[in-house]
């Protein structure tokens, strides 16, 4: 195994490792357990008119519960280290700082992503089995547009969150970048929408945003030892 | 030649306005125990950042078994042991968790693991807290774990600040005792400290640094010497009256340097053996003076480091 993988690999797990003994790992259950079962509520007792617009609700729910825990644990893989000074151990360690949070990053975000679509899934035929379809009603969006929509959100939300980790040092100020970004692209998506303005770009471009500022925070960490 | 274990030619390293390092210098040989001494702010903690990798100096350079530890920074920091600063340590991972981690990272071999961090574990007093949150550690545990951290993959170098900062008088008696081992088995040891105590028994030889410079290096048992080099015994005598410089020197007679220290307290130096050390008490006993003690008067590392460094802190 290269030098690279093997950092990335032990990272990884040592990222596991945290979540698993701070009990952080149970956060990622929330999305599949929770957001079907407030979808279903929703749906039942909101009298939601169509099968789409349920399943656009469900996945709204899915996507901010997941983004929530995302925002939470990429916020503590990036800041948590440098809020303790325990960087420092794990710097003058024999191995890559990028790669070190490269590894950590894929398991949060990957975490995330994947109980994004599990609760998606979920969601979606939870949707289907208890709203019946109504043709003469159309949602505002298709469904499955906002389902492919979300992770370029979550990856937005990463990249912003992990940036202003590194750029601040802490975590907590991390989160606070993180937040302000969800409820700023929020604020965008409704003005999008109300102007019938909202297309498939606008995820794309939430995506290569994201990335960029992951990117970002991939280059500056290795300096934040001085 | 073969390169020093630790090198660091002409490095200067400023934050900001402040001179953290001004153009320090100095090597140390595979298997030599340093002490590095200094008050606060002295630049002793920006010289382990430095060797750590932790930082590059603004000029000059520093290397790690001949390799730099920035640009090859894996490899240099491959075969050494750091604990710089007072690291914070997550406190809900386990020691066990930390050290099998860093172990991994180290490269130390699987089958090795277990019984690696048993040892280290053992020697440094938690054994029976290994999988305990670090959370739940007092100060001077956490002390040890990030020690056992440090020697996690049997490094050949280690560079420790303030490693026994935290204990009680038993734990640094221990440490002391495994530092000293690692010194016996060949490692090369850079121990920044403010205890005296730990580099007399841990150390060969000592830096002394102030204000970002090196001001002393020097062994730390320093016998003097005379001008061609012979070994200078000396004793401190204590007096029950005023002595005069001349008064001793007409009592010992020649061949013997007397140097006053006070009203009643004078030095003597001479070259010789411990018969000969003991003739001269008897001679100064002879000649009526009031003796009351006599001691080593070789200057104690204290002394030393009081008459290098100073008293006060720089600003």
């Amino acid at each position: 195994m290269s030098d690279v993988a093997r950092t990335f690999s032990l990272n990884a797990q040592w990222e596991l490792t945290r979540l698993r003994r701070s009990q952080r790992i149970w956060l990622l259950l929330i999305p599949p357990v929770a957001g079907p079962i407030g979808s279903a509520v929703a749906d039942l007792y909101l009298h939601v008119p169509t099968r789409a617009t349920a399943q656009i609700l469900g996945l709204l729910i899915a996507g901010g519960l997941a983004g929530l825990i995302l925002l939470d644990l990429v916020a503590l893989a990036v800041g948590e280290d440098l809020t303790l000074r325990a960087h420092v151990t794990f710097f003058a360690l024999p191995q890559s700082r990028r790669t070190l949070l490269a590894g950590r990053l894929t398991v949060v975000l990957g975490g995330a992503m994947a109980s994004y679509g599990l609760s998606a899934v979920l969601v979606w035929f939870a949707s289907a089995a208890l709203v019946a379809p109504n043709p003469l009603i159309l949602p505002i969006f298709d469904p499955g547009h906002l389902a492919l929509a979300v992770p370029g959100f979550l990856l937005f939300l990463a990249g912003v969150t992990a940036a202003g980790a590194v750029f601040t040092r802490t975590a907590s100020q991390g989160l606070v970048a993180g937040v302000l970004a969800g409820v700023v692209v929020a604020g965008l998506t409704g003005y999008l929408l109300a102007f019938h303005e909202l297309t498939a770009l606008f995820p794309v471009l939430l995506a290569i945003a994201g990335g960029g500022a992951i990117g970002w925070a991939l280059d500056r960490y290795p300096t934040l030892g001085a | 030649m073969p390169p020093g274990a630790i090198e660091v030619e002409r490095a200067t390293k400023s934050y900001g306005a402040r001179a953290a390092l001004r153009e320090i210098s100095f090597s140390i040989t595979p298997g030599q125990a340093v002490g590095y001494l200094g008050p606060n702010g002295a630049g002793k903690t920006t010289t382990l950042r430095l060797l750590a990798g932790l930082d590059r100096p603004d000029s000059g350079s520093v290397r790690l078994l001949g390799l730099d530890p920035v640009r090859s920074h894996d490899s240099a920091l491959r075969r050494v042991g750091v604990l710089v600063e007072t690291p914070g340590i997550l406190p809900y991972v386990t020691a066990r968790d930390l050290l099998s981690h860093v172990a991994r990272v180290k490269r130390v071999a699987p089958s090795a693991e277990a019984s690696q961090l048993r040892d280290l574990a053992g020697k440094l007093g938690f054994l029976d807290q290994l999988d305990r949150p670090i959370g739940s550690f007092s100060t001077g545990l956490t002390r040890r774990l990030l020690l056992a951290v440090a020697l996690v993959g049997d490094p050949e170098v280690l560079l420790l600040d303030e490693p026994t900062l935290g204990l009680d008088p038993a734990a640094r008696a221990d440490l002391r005792h495994i530092l000293r081992e690692l010194r016996r088995d060949g490692r090369t040891l850079l121990l920044s400290t403010h205890l005296l105590d730990d580099v007399e028994e841990v150390c060969s030889r000592v830096l002394f640094l102030r204000d970002g410079q090196i001001v002393g290096d020097e062994a730390v048992e320093l016998r003097p010497v005379d001008g061609a080099g012979n070994p200078l015994r000396s004793l401190a005598i204590r007096f029950a009256r005023d002595v005069a410089e001349a008064e001793l020197r007409a009592a010992v007679g020649a061949g013997i340097e007397v140097e006053p220290r006070g009203p009643r307290d004078l030095r003597v130096q001479f070259v010789g053996d411990e018969e000969r050390q003991a003739e001269l008490v008897a001679t100064v006993v002879r000649s009526g003076l009031p003796i009351v003690t006599v001691a080593d008067g070789s200057p104690t590392l204290g002394q030393r480091y009081l008459e290098r460094v100073g008293r006060e802190d720089p600003p």
